[in-house]
């Protein structure tokens, strides 16, 4: 007999019942088809066809000590969303999270292989010289509240924070990049749509019905937004972007918490 | 008294439907999927009828049909259910539903 939310979604999509919504985009078979539309035939993370632009001395430089601060954050991301598997609520946000893990793995590798490209020879002393203390120390933080086994204060911090700073700062950066950074750069960010979803989806319906939380994350949220704040300006000031070039940054970040009812 | 299903199959008749089997170059979703998103090019990009922007991943949403407020609908790249509203000016928007 046809499965009648088969034939719905085939007919429209937003007739599908949430409950079936869920269970597919959670699942390892609707992430294995999603990243196929952009993730095949790639070399290095990009097309291999495109031709790479001559970068002067003080830009490739500035593109190295940015790839180094996103390969912390990445590497965060990574070590963060596998420790969170084992303490996440049911099977379907485990496999989710997996899906995540994977994500961040691509991600991280394959802004090492740019910083190779560019001519580093050994990406983790790079790394080790050049990231920003704020994005470590926003790692060592996220890292502790995994270690605590917070569920709650974890997914903020990394699906809602580090993902809305990292989506809004990709795409400034996508804005004044080289051709082939670009096209790296914009394959991570549609990874990024599903986290920064999941991230909100997830802790909205757990803050909608609970204002202990909500008061407790409110807390949480300012003692990191200095840690973001500054990421993003070491980051921006790396790309040699001056302040009035500066996006407005910061509104992806401010309308998430906004929508999730966190205060300032 | 009215069948409220009977009521939503007229309502829905009423309006204006879309065909949506063009390529929109959208591919970050599952392709039999693809035809209900399209990128969102930004500031002065203009929204048809049947269609609303996500608000947290900021792709736009497509229907085989004219949205109106209180419709429920999917943000597959983002995993999000929504509803649309009548936002300020009039506008149509998407919020979530958590």
């Amino acid at each position: 007999m046809e499965d009648p939310d088969n034939r719905d979604v085939r007919e429209d999509l937003h007739a599908l019942r949430p409950d079936a919504f869920y269970s597919r985009v959670h699942s390892f078979q609707h992430w294995f088809d999603s990243v196929q539309g952009y993730l095949d035939e790639l070399e290095q993370g990009h097309r291999a066809d495109i031709v790479p632009e001559e970068l002067p001395e003080n830009r490739r430089e500035r593109l190295i000590t940015v790839l180094c601060n996103y390969s912390v954050g990445e590497t965060a991301a990574l070590e963060a969303s596998s420790g969170l598997v084992r303490i996440a609520p049911n099977r379907p946000v485990k496999i989710f999270l997996a899906t995540q893990v994977v994500d961040e793995a691509r991600h991280t590798e394959v802004f090492i292989q740019r910083l190779q490209e560019l001519g580093v020879a050994d990406p983790e002393a790079a790394i080790e010289a050049r990231a920003s203390a704020a994005v470590r120390e926003f790692k060592r933080r996220l890292l502790e509240l995994v270690d605590g086994a917070d569920w709650d204060a974890a997914i903020l911090a990394q699906n809602v924070i580090l993902e809305a700073m990292e989506l809004s700062v990709f795409e400034a950066h996508a804005a004044v990049a080289d051709p082939v950074t670009v096209d790296v750069l914009s394959r991570v960010l549609k990874d990024e749509r599903r986290h920064i979803g999941f991230g909100e989806n997830e802790l909205g319906r757990r803050l909608k019905r609970d204002a202990v939380l909500r008061q407790r994350l409110s807390r949480l949220k300012r003692e990191l937004d200095h840690l973001v704040l500054q990421t993003v300006q070491d980051t921006l000031e790396a790309l040699g972007l001056s302040r009035d070039e500066r996006p407005d940054i910061g509104r992806n970040y401010l309308a998430a918490v906004e929508r999730l009812g966190l205060q300032a | 008294m009215n069948d409220p299903l009977e009521e939503r199959q007229r309502e829905m008749g009423s309006r204006r439907r879309y065909d949506l089997s063009d390529d929109t170059g959208f591919n970050e979703v599952p392709r039999r999927y693809r035809k209900f998103y399209r990128v969102w090019r930004g500031t002065g990009d203009c929204l048809a009828p049947n269609e609303a922007l996500c608000p947290v991943c900021k792709v736009v949403i497509r229907s085989k049909h004219e949205l109106r407020p209180g419709d429920r609908i999917y943000c597959m790249a983002c995993m999000t259910r929504l509803e649309v509203q009548r936002g300020e000016g009039g506008l149509l928007v998407a919020n979530p539903i958590y």
